[in-house]
Parts: structure tokens; sequence; C-alpha cells
């Protein structure tokens, strides 16, 4: 529940009234509003009490003269010479972040270790890399120039081979069949589109 | 700003001027002419003497080497409370916040100056001031005690108009709330606030 919207209007301007800065208008108008509204009546009394209160000398009984004669003394005293300062972050937080940046670099090589003793070999092999010991019963194999690539998939899907490396320097392609049948290497020969087929045992 | 402040503020920029050129007799000036305003504006912050006078040095110092580059953009009175508020803020930190409480040599001290209205007046603030924070016990102050606009509490806060206008808004609703019930009326119908 709010007051209405005199009182906020009211209420907004006390303390420019009470401090002197508000507008003539504004005066005139809280004055008016006053002699109408006991609740703000109420409030400003204690608002002009606050003030009041807060107007009253401090209470704490310093020497001006005293201060004053400290402070003409420090300006004589040399500028101390700041030390540098390593860093801005407090040292707890220096330690927890260097605590942090050793237990990833242990746990880093843990995982290193792990991985390097696990898996000497790599089960996979790019392209760029040499190529890979022959799969005995390998072929190695170069289609014409010309032979889409259609008629090239088909031929390896009709006699379920697998294309295992390449094509290299010479568009060789080394292949494998997946059935281990024993005269796929006729077939390849005869079939059309296929200048070369031969063991790659013989051809290393 | 009023014909008062604006002479005011024309005295204190001739010394800030002064102070630049290496006239310590300015300094002298401008710290006698601040320093019962800083006291009590300091008191708001705590209440332990050694403190408040170190920080109106620290203020007086950094004022005393700042001179010459002081802009002009605020007042000069705006700008040395600016000053007193960051280094009253700092001594805080140091010091540890003290919450505000009776001493019992400020009583003896403040019972045989002040008249009995005074007195009474002073305990009727204090308990409603230790019911604020420090940021809203510093509006109230800038506000009411020293006179300060929103704009230049805001200046010399450091934070945005609007900020210090919640903060004043919070303050006085809860004084409302709190002042009438420990000068013995009652505070059912002040719930409210506008």
């Amino acid at each position: 529940m709010t007051l209405p919207n005199r009182c906020a209007r009211a209420w907004e301007a006390m303390p420019w009234v009470l401090q002197g800065t508000a507008t003539p208008q504004d005066n005139e108008w809280l004055t008016q509003h006053l002699a109408q509204c006991e609740a703000c009546r109420t409030e400003f009394e204690q608002q002009s009490r606050l003030r009041l209160a807060l107007s009253l000398p401090a209470d704490v009984g310093l020497d001006p003269n005293a201060g004053l004669d400290r402070l003409m003394a420090r300006l004589d005293e040399p500028e101390p010479v700041e030390a540098p300062q390593p860093a801005r972050a407090s040292p707890w937080l220096s330690r927890a972040l260097a605590v942090a940046v050793l237990v990833q670099a242990i746990g880093i090589g843990i995982l290193g270790a792990r991985l390097w003793s696990e898996n000497p070999a790599p089960a996979y092999r790019t392209l760029s890399q040499e190529a890979a010991p022959a799969v005995r019963g390998a072929i190695h194999v170069v289609p014409d120039a010309t032979m889409k690539l259609a008629d090239w998939n088909a031929l390896l899907r009709r006699l379920d081979l697998q294309v295992v490396d390449g094509p290299n320097d010479v568009g060789a392609y080394t292949l494998v069949a997946r059935s281990g049948a024993q005269d796929t290497l006729e077939h390849l020969r005869a079939a059309q589109g296929i200048r070369l087929a031969e063991p790659a045992e013989d051809h290393p | 700003m009023n014909d008062a402040d604006t002479h005011d503020d024309d005295t204190d920029r001739m010394l800030l001027q002064r102070m630049a050129a290496g006239d310590r007799g300015a300094l002298a000036v401008l710290y006698r002419s601040y320093h019962g305003r800083l006291c009590r504006f300091l008191s708001r912050l705590t209440r332990r003497p050694d403190v408040i006078e170190e920080v109106i040095n620290d203020c007086f110092w950094i004022a005393w080497q700042k001179a010459g580059s002081f802009r002009g953009d605020s007042r000069v009175s705006t700008w040395i409370m600016g000053i007193a508020y960051r280094c009253g803020l700092k001594a805080l930190r140091q010091h540890g916040a003290e919450p505000i409480e009776d001493d019992p040599v400020r009583d003896e001290r403040s019972s045989a100056h002040d008249p009995g209205e005074d007195r009474e007046l002073r305990d009727w603030l204090a308990k409603g001031l230790e019911r604020l924070s420090v940021d809203q016990r510093v509006v109230v102050e800038l506000v009411y005690g020293v006179g300060h606009s929103l704009d230049d509490v805001a200046v010399i806060m450091q934070c945005p108009v609007g900020t210090v206008k919640a903060r004043l808004f919070y303050a006085r609703v809860k004084l409302r709330n709190v002042l009438p019930a420990l000068a013995g009326e009652s505070i059912s119908h002040r719930e409210n606030v506008p």
C-alpha cells in the first residue's frame, strides 16, 4: 500500500525544503499541503528534528590546532618510498592459483602417461603418414583414368572389396577382399576400366 | 547553490590555488574551516577520535598534494568531502567498522557540554543511525547535516544519482519507523511508505 500522490510529492520535497534549496513553488505547495495533511505534518516535524539533530556540532572533541600541527609536521617528513608491490592479488589468491596450476599439471601428466602406456600404437592412421605394412591378401589396383566413380564403386561392391590405402603417387589403390575370395585378382584383371591389378605382397 | 555557497566556493578555490603554490597558510585556513564538518561527517563512520583525526589529516595531505590538479568540475567542498569519504572507508577497512556505540569518555564530555535538549536529541539520533548501513548514514549526513544536493552526494560517493536516491529513501523509511518508537510514539500507523 502506498501513500496518495500528494503525500508522495510532499515526501520527496521535504529534504530540499528543509535545506532551503527547494524552489519557491515547491516551498509554497508543501506549506499548503502540510496545512491539510496531518500525517505529512507529523512526518515533516520528524524530518525537521532529524535535520536539527544532524546539524549539532560533532561530539568527538578533537582539537583542530593539534591536528593541524601534526599535518604540518607530516608535510615536512620525507615522502615514504613505497616498496614495489609484487602483485595486486592477495597472498591467499596467489597461493590458491599456484596450487590449482600444480594440481592441473600433475593431472595432465598422469593422464598423458596412462594414454602412452595403454595405447602405444594408434588405432588409426592419417593418409599423410607412411603406408602401413601390406595386409595379407591385399591387392594394388590402378584404375583407368577415364573410369567413372560410379563404375569404380560398383566394382568394389560387386567384388566385396574395401580400399585400405591410396591412391599413391601413381594412382594405385590398395584393396582387400572382405570375404577373402581367392579369385578376386582374376575378376579385377578382367574388369573393364582396371589397368593393373597385382598382389600387394609382390610389390611392397 | 546560493550566494553564500558561491562566495564560500570562490574563497575555497582561491585557497586551493595558493596551496598549489606551496602556501601553508592557505592550507591552515582551509583545514580549520572544514575541521568541524569533517569531524561530524566522519563521526557517522567511526566513534574513534584518533581514527577521525587520522582521516582528516590524510584527506588534507591529499588535498595539499593534489591542489594543483583540482579541475573545478565540482565545488571544492564536494571535492574535499569526496576525498574524506574515500579516506574514511579506507580507515574502516584498516581499523574495522566499529559500531556506533556510546563510549564512556565521550558521554562524560557530552554531558558536561551539552544542554539537556541537545543531549536528548543526540541520543535520539544515535539510536536511529545505528539501524542504518554505513552508506545510508553517509547519505543522510550529507543531505541533512551538510546540505548537499543529490548530484553532489553522487560525486562524493562516486555512484549514480539513482543509487543515492535509493539509499536516502530507505534510510528515511527506516528512521521513520524507528525514531517515533524511540520517542515513545506508536509506529503502527507508520508502516506504509510512499
